[in-house]
């Protein structure tokens, strides 16, 4: 309980008793304490909820009763739930779709044999580790949501609490490195990920995953920036609101818990659901793109493709990161 | 069947605390945790009124419902108590909660705050005998005995009325008329979903 | 915030181990459910249970296998309420607490402390074995050397200074039997200087109610409460003070509709449920008393038949309440005069009617004179000695009214006998020691009869020159048994005086202040003694009840109880063939039946003579028969309690044998004598007579009035005289021809006792119980049957007059109101005329602008060392505070919970935690009474011997409360003094 919380709390006993003390002017008139007696129901239409003084040192304590936390579970158990089944089932069947439709984005003139470093070690590191928390955050964070619905009726309570107990500690524990590796990304990355006219354009074209087409981009096309400052600001979301979680009630109230509860939950759901589209892309969804982040080094051909002012600029360097090496 | 509820009758509650400590005294209870806790609403003031609180043992209980890996449970006398075994100390009860009952043995959420501990109607825990095992956990098992929750058993004015529903709400109402005033069934229509008329 | 953390991994621990169990057990979720199925099955019946529930042996931590589970009962140890401790034993462990619904007392509820004290015999914080300070050092020694140092210590400075510098403070936690084993030892030892908490609580309501109509205790009782239409409580908060007696006014307040006025300057934990609140001035009660008996006078209200047949000179009082005039009451208290007089019609009008009185009425400078103007109020208006009625003052401590009873105080033997020569023969006879042995004892025969020191200024005898002493030396030694060092005012002054003393023993379950407020090095002995709980004894609740308690457990640790302690003093001290002659001791463990036998044998005046240990035993055995209401047990209860009175409230008259059922209300006319009814006592003489000098015919002469002082046509039910009549000695009653109802061997006793004049032979101080015998048998009260005295001529304001606090924010008023001549008093110089003065010149008031008042948490009592240790309640209130109003503490830049220093008019100072809140009006404060263990800003932890500090500590109030004593009887002034606060 922080100095802040408990200063609100006593404001609000305050403004509470001067309403009082103002009503009854001639208090000294005629002091009835029985007949001005405060009324429950009374209170919470004025208040919507009811604290008052205690001498707990835990002054949230102070509050006796909150019916507004009872609706929180509307959202935890309905909304969040449908937030999360949309998002990310939509995705994962949008993507289905689109595969059975579209099927891989090939490398159009093949592969040239010859590779270009699109991401350095460090890079790469950064990414992968980002990435292996944000799995484990993820589905650590599903079983909390999903996880009586789908897990328990297939296992016992007591193996399912050891599940859920672990995925709560490593939600906690690599929820750190998942911040560290957040601030990374949006260190090392924010020069390219400037949104510029060229994005305009590459939006305008569709970033040619419809049709079979291949707009310029720099280092990163508008679909990669949006990744980017979907990491960013999702994982800023997401870290912020979970720390005030991890950390209840230093500086916020229970409907502050609440809410942040509420972001941690839908950025969350929305975060995995854009992650799924960022998988799908990096993985199967087009050939030559998971060199990137696995060896770093991409075909000079996919990088004409689809980095096109990139790799003119990583040529015009004159200390060309492209190796005139074969591919194997 | 009974249906177990607790009721406060604010305008005998003088903030004596012995419930609160009846509760430590019989449960042991460590340093930190108070299942039970009384506030003292407009301070100071004519017409202030103090209330006891703890868990009511909710009707369609809030916490049940946000508990991930549904450590709850709802006995048949309407108790709702908790598995500390499959606990996993994550804190939605108590934001859930519209009376702060769920409480934690350590402040901060890292690692693990511990398992959560609340009011058991002084019904025990899952396992309703009255074993050390059980004791340490969860405190004694006094309804199994046949009696009702100390801290209301020991209200220095029985302001703290603890039983069935049915019969607390008649003895309040019986009150309310003999005296000219209440100042309400605190929490009863969050708890419960009803009001006892005045 | 404080989190004992320790505790808690041991209990986690335990909590994994468990864990594995169940999980090796294989707890899946079907088992779970069906386990929580069984239990609904268990519990099928439980819901046609009464809210009382059906009751059953076990309860509390699991008892060990096989362990048989005792029920003990025995009486709490905290206010002076009297609720019974049901206590659950398994081989010699206090393993659970369940709540005693047979006692019409409390009726199984509890307050926080008296639902927390099983914690008191876990002990974590205990004195674990005797301790003295080497060097500094606390440390361990055993009894044998305790005891054997500290009696040769003691008789050193007997033979240097003479027995009165050796001061006895004890105790109102003691039982009974070991408040009277005090009291008789410091008569064995040979000095008057002994006290206990009475002192600074109720002293000057017991002077000033005795001095009104006989006996200075609660006319009725808690429960009698019920009955009442109007009650007034003035200067007291007993929501928190005294919690339990709340059921009981409330209730009543809620039955009858009745009308609840507090009259307080906070707006208090029970001026919450009040219908009328009047807030007042600290220090103004007697104006405001004034204020509404101006009204009742003015009206007619007053009840003019009981004024004529039950009241002395109610005129002297009229001629000082006309002056209290609406507009002045209000100058003075600031209180509206239109709603004194509504308080005024409710008081005399609505009746019955009872007044309420604690500590705000009590402490201070005018404590005595407050009381007797209360008194007035109720004689006025007929409210005492009737169902509903009386002054109900509520004690403090478990055995305040107890160990004032048994003579715990400076001017008196046990049981009010007062000093005199007749009183020491009298015990003498009743103890068969030789009076020249005891006399021999005092430093001479006029030190045997003088009132000694009280506890309030023991320091100021141990620091002022030792000329100014009216004594041989100064107080060189305190002897202290269970009394907070925190609780008595001007503490730097006590830090002064401890650090003075040749000698100091604590004798008590924890170190207490006395050992940790000095810079003491050597010569301090801490002997660990016993609570109640590991003690067999007696205790007197407020209402004069008397209730037996049970040793629960034996003394845990090394502690001894208080009467091996004092057997073990007085056997190195070389009397204890002597002092327990008729006691029996085993292995140095006097037997507590024993004293209260001997208690019984010479308890007369005020009928502690038939609570025999036998009845006390039976009445708590058989508690579940004695009436809410009328505390009275059916005629066709079990024998051995039938008609009794629960816990025979005195005066029980007579020897045991006549089996008198105790007096629930004092003074009840409409009861016969033998039903517990009364009359006022005819103590203070048959007329007063009053002489002047008159002019007539240019010449002066004497002129002598007579004013009768015995009852005019009323007297109890049946009473065979219809009149008032004075005290019985064997005279009267042979002028009555009752001495033949005597028997043999009571007419022997007396001739024995009386020697060459048997005719003087009063009833008091008849042995055999004779004279209250017969002359109950004839309805009548052998204390005479008198009026109270509305003006108490012997006082020092024979009619109460308004006096202003020595500090007061009105210096203006002191000129009309001045405090009371510098005197001599009680041993030591009383300078209060002369600080006042001096405040008012030096403008203090300016200085200090915010008056400051003390009182009670609810969580704590007394000194609070033992429930500052005490781990469930000391969570509840983690700092020492002082509550100041909004408006003070915007205008010093104050936040709440921030620390600020408040410094009192003495200079002193104390930092705590600011409780910025609207229950002090605007120009008060209050802090409560009970923390310690810090002192004008440091943090004092370390004095305390290790691992016996109290959880919880914090600055005294007392650290700032300042100068100021009742001439009557040595109260000090902790309710009214003057204090500045600033931000920290």
């Amino acid at each position: 309980m922080t100095l802040q919380t408990r200063i609100r709390t006593i404001v609000g006993v305050f403004a509470i008793a001067f309403a009082v003390a103002f009503v009854t002017p001639a208090a000294a008139q005629s002091v009835n304490p029985t007949a001005s007696s405060v009324n429950e129901e009374k209170l919470l239409k004025e208040l919507n909820q009811i604290s008052g003084r205690c001498t707990l040192p835990n002054q949230t304590a102070c509050n006796i009763e909150i019916p507004a936390n009872r609706e929180w579970r509307d959202f935890q158990q309905v909304t969040l739930r449908w937030i999360a089944a949309i998002s990310i089932v939509g995705v994962f069947a949008l993507l289905v779709i689109f595969y059975l439709t579209r099927g891989m984005v090939k490398i159009e003139s093949g592969r040239s044999g010859r590779t270009v470093t699109r991401f350095n070690g460090y890079e790469r590191f950064v990414h992968w580790m980002t990435a292996t928390c944000f799995i484990i955050l993820a589905l650590s964070g599903l079983n909390i949501t999903f996880g009586k619905a789908l897990l328990l009726p297939i296992m016992s309570p007591e193996a399912f609490t050891a599940i859920s107990q672990w995925g709560k500690y490593f939600h906690n524990y690599l929820s750190f490195p998942f911040t560290i590796g957040t601030i990374m990304i949006f260190l090392m990355w924010i020069g390219g990920n400037i949104p510029n006219k060229t994005d305009i354009e590459w939006a305008k074209r569709g970033g040619g995953i419809v049709g079979k087409d291949h707009p310029p981009a720099y280092r990163f096309n508008g679909g990669q920036k949006m990744i980017y400052w979907i990491v960013v600001l999702g994982g800023a979301a997401v870290a912020i609101s979970g720390y005030i979680l991890m950390f209840p009630f230093y500086g916020t109230t229970v409907s502050g818990v609440q809410l942040a509860q509420i972001v941690h939950g839908i950025v969350a759901a929305l975060f995995i659901a854009a992650m799924l589209g960022h998988i799908y892309i990096g993985t199967i969804g087009m050939e030559g793109a998971f060199e990137a982040m696995g060896s770093g080094e991409v075909d000079v051909n996919w990088a004409k493709e689809h980095h096109k002012l990139w790799l003119e600029e990583e040529m015009g360097k004159g200390s060309p990161r492209a190796k005139a090496q074969p591919a194997e | 069947m009974a249906r177990m509820k607790f009721l406060c009758d604010a305008d005998r509650c003088i903030e004596c605390n012995a419930c609160v400590t009846a509760c430590k005294n019989e449960h042991e209870v460590p340093w930190g945790i108070n299942r039970r806790r009384v506030v003292t609403i407009n301070d100071g003031l004519p017409g202030e009124r103090s209330v006891s609180m703890a868990c009511m043992h909710c009707t369609d209980a809030p916490c049940a419902a946000v508990c991930p890996v549904n450590c709850f449970f709802t006995t048949a006398d309407g108790v709702v108590l908790h598995s500390k075994d499959l606990c996993i100390g994550c804190g939605y009860c108590f934001y859930a909660c519209p009376f702060g009952a769920p409480q934690y043995p350590r402040v901060g959420n890292f690692g693990s705050r511990g398992k959560m501990d609340k009011c058991t109607f002084c019904a025990g825990g899952p396992d309703p005998a009255n074993t050390q095992a059980n004791f340490t956990q969860y405190g004694t098992n006094r309804l199994a005995e046949g009696k009702l929750p100390l801290c209301a058993e020991m209200c220095s004015t029985k302001s703290l009325l603890a039983g069935d529903g049915d019969i607390i709400a008649k003895i309040y109402k019986e009150r309310v008329a003999k005296r000219g005033y209440g100042s309400g069934a605190w929490g009863w229509k969050t708890a419960y979903r009803e009001t006892i008329a005045g | 915030m404080l989190i004992k953390r320790t505790e808690r991994e041991a209990r986690r621990s335990q909590l994994a181990a468990s864990l594995s169990v169940n999980s090796s057990g294989g707890m899946n979720r079907r088992t779970f459910l069906r386990r929580s199925g069984l239990a609904a099955g268990g519990l099928a019946a439980v819901g046609a249970l009464p809210l009382a529930g059906a009751r059953h042996a076990e309860a509390g931590p699991v008892p060990p296998a096989g362990a048989k589970i005792e029920i003990k009962r025995n009486i709490c140890t905290h206010c002076s309420v009297g609720c019974t401790v049901v206590a659950e034993v398994a081989n010699g462990v206090w393993i659970g607490q369940e709540s005693g619904y047979e006692s019409p007392i409390n009726r199984g509820s509890h307050c926080a402390k008296g639902a927390a004290v099983r914690e008191l015999v876990h002990g974590d914080r205990r004195l674990k074995y005797p301790m003295k300070l080497v060097n500094g050092q606390w440390t361990r020694v055993s009894w044998e050397t305790a005891i054997n140092e500290i009696g040769d210590k003691m008789q050193a400075i007997r033979a240097k200074s003479g027995p009165d510098s050796v001061y006895w403070l004890g105790s109102a936690k003691f039982s009974n039997e070991g408040a009277y084993l005090n009291r008789k030892f410091a008569a064995y030892w040979g000095t008057n200087n002994v006290d206990h908490q009475a002192r600074i609580c109720h002293s000057t309501t017991v002077t000033g109610v005795a001095n009104t109509w006989g006996y200075g205790a609660q006319t009725n009782s808690y429960n009698d409460i019920r009955n009442s239409k109007t009650l007034i409580i003035m200067g007291g908060n007993p929501a928190e003070a005294h919690p339990v007696s709340l059921q009981h006014l409330l209730e009543g307040k809620e039955n009858k509709r009745a009308n609840f006025i507090v009259i307080e300057p906070r707006l208090t934990r029970t001026a919450a449920h009040a219908t009328e609140y009047v807030r007042i001035r600290s220090g103004t009660d007697i104006p405001v008393a004034w204020g509404i008996m101006h009204h009742i006078f003015k009206n007619g209200w007053e009840d003019k038949e009981f004024i004529a047949q039950r009241v002395a000179d109610m005129d002297l009082v009229r001629k000082e309440v006309e002056k209290w005039t609406p507009e002045e009451v209000e100058r003075v208290t600031g209180v509206p005069g239109e709603q004194l007089a509504r308080v005024a019609k409710m008081f005399a009008t609505e009746k019955p009617s009872t007044l309420i009185w604690c500590m705000g009425a009590t402490q201070h400078t005018v404590g005595t004179s407050n009381v007797r103007a209360f008194c007035n109020l109720l004689l006025a208006t007929g409210n005492v000695g009737k169902v509903g009625t009386g002054a109900n003052i509520f004690r403090g401590h478990c055995n305040v009214q107890g160990a004032t009873d048994l003579g715990l105080d400076i001017g008196t033997l046990p049981l009010y006998y007062g000093l005199v020569p007749g009183a020491w023969a009298h015990w003498a006879r009743v103890w068969e020691t030789d009076l020249n042995w005891l006399k021999a004892r005092f430093a001479d025969e006029k030190m045997m009869g003088a009132v000694g020191i009280p506890s309030t200024r023991w320091f100021d005898a141990a620091t002022l020159p030792k000329e100014r002493v009216t004594q041989n030396d100064n107080i060189k030694a305190m002897m202290v048994f269970g009394h907070g060092g925190n609780t008595v005012t001007r503490m730097p002054k006590a830090k002064e005086g401890i650090e003075k003393l040749d000698l100091l023993v604590v004798a008590d379950p924890h170190p207490t202040t006395w050992a940790a407020l000095s810079e003491r090095k050597d010569n301090t002995y801490l002997l660990p003694t016993g609570t109640q709980f590991e003690c067999d004894g007696s205790r007197t609740a407020s209402n004069r009840s008397l209730q037996w308690g049970e040793q629960i457990v034996k003394p845990i640790f090394e502690s001894k109880n208080d009467y091996e302690v004092m057997y073990l003093l007085a056997k190195k001290l070389g009397f204890e063939k002597e002092m327990f002659k008729n006691i029996k001791v085993e292995n140095n463990q006097p037997l507590a039946e024993d004293i209260l036998r001997e208690i019984n044998r010479g308890g007369f005046s005020t009928g502690y003579s038939g609570q025999s240990p036998e009845r006390l035993k039976a009445h708590m055995k058989h508690q579940d028969k004695f009436d809410l209401v009328t505390l009275r047990a059916a005629k066709d209860a079990p024998a051995e309690i039938a008609g009794d009175y629960y816990g025979l409230p005195w005066p029980c008259w007579g020897t045991p044998q006549i089996r008198h059922p105790g007096s629930h209300t004092l003074y009840n006319t409409n009861l016969h004598a033998k039903d517990g009814g009364g009359t006022f006592r005819a103590r203070f003489g048959v007329e007063r007579v009053v002489k002047t000098k008159v002019m007539e015919d240019g010449k002066e002469v004497e002129k002598e009035q007579r004013f009768n002082l015995l009852a005019e046509g009323s007297y109890s039910l049946g009473s065979e005289l219809k009149d008032g009549y004075p005290e019985f000695t064997y005279g009267v009653l042979k002028k009555l021809g009752w001495d033949k109802d005597l028997t043999d061997a009571e007419r022997a006793t007396i001739e024995k006792i009386g020697g060459n004049n048997p005719d003087g032979v009063g009833w008091a101080i008849d042995l055999s119980g004779g004279i209250i015998r017969v002359t109950l048998e004839h309805g009548v009260m052998a204390y005479g049957n008198g009026k109270a005295r509305a003006a108490a001529w012997n006082l020092p304001d024979p009619v109460p007059v308004h006096r202003e606090p020595i500090y007061t924010p009105r210096p203006e008023l002191v000129g009309k109101f001045p405090t009371y001549a510098n005197a001599q008093r009680f041993r030591v110089p009383d300078i209060g005329f002369d600080v006042q003065k001096a405040a008012v010149d030096k403008g203090v008031a300016k200085q200090f602008p915010l008056v400051l008042t003390s009182g009670r948490l609810v969580e704590y009592e007394g000194g609070g060392e033992e429930t500052r240790s005490n781990k469930w309640l000391a969570e509840l209130q983690q700092d020492s505070f002082i509550e100041i109003n909004p408006a003070d503490a915007s205008e010093r830049g104050i936040r709440d919970g921030q620390w600020v220093w408040v410094s009192g008019a003495e200079n002193a100072r104390a930092r705590v935690k600011a409780l910025v809140t609207p229950r002090v009006g605007k120009g008060v404060t209050w802090m409560p009474f009970h923390f310690a263990g810090w002192f004008q800003g440091v943090d004092q932890r370390k004095n305390y011997p290790a691992g016996t500090d109290p959880i919880v500590l914090g600055e005294s109030v007392n650290t700032v409360t300042t100068y100021g004593f009742d001439p009557a009887t040595g109260m000090q002034e902790p309710k009214a003094t003057l204090c500045q606060v600033a931000a920290a």
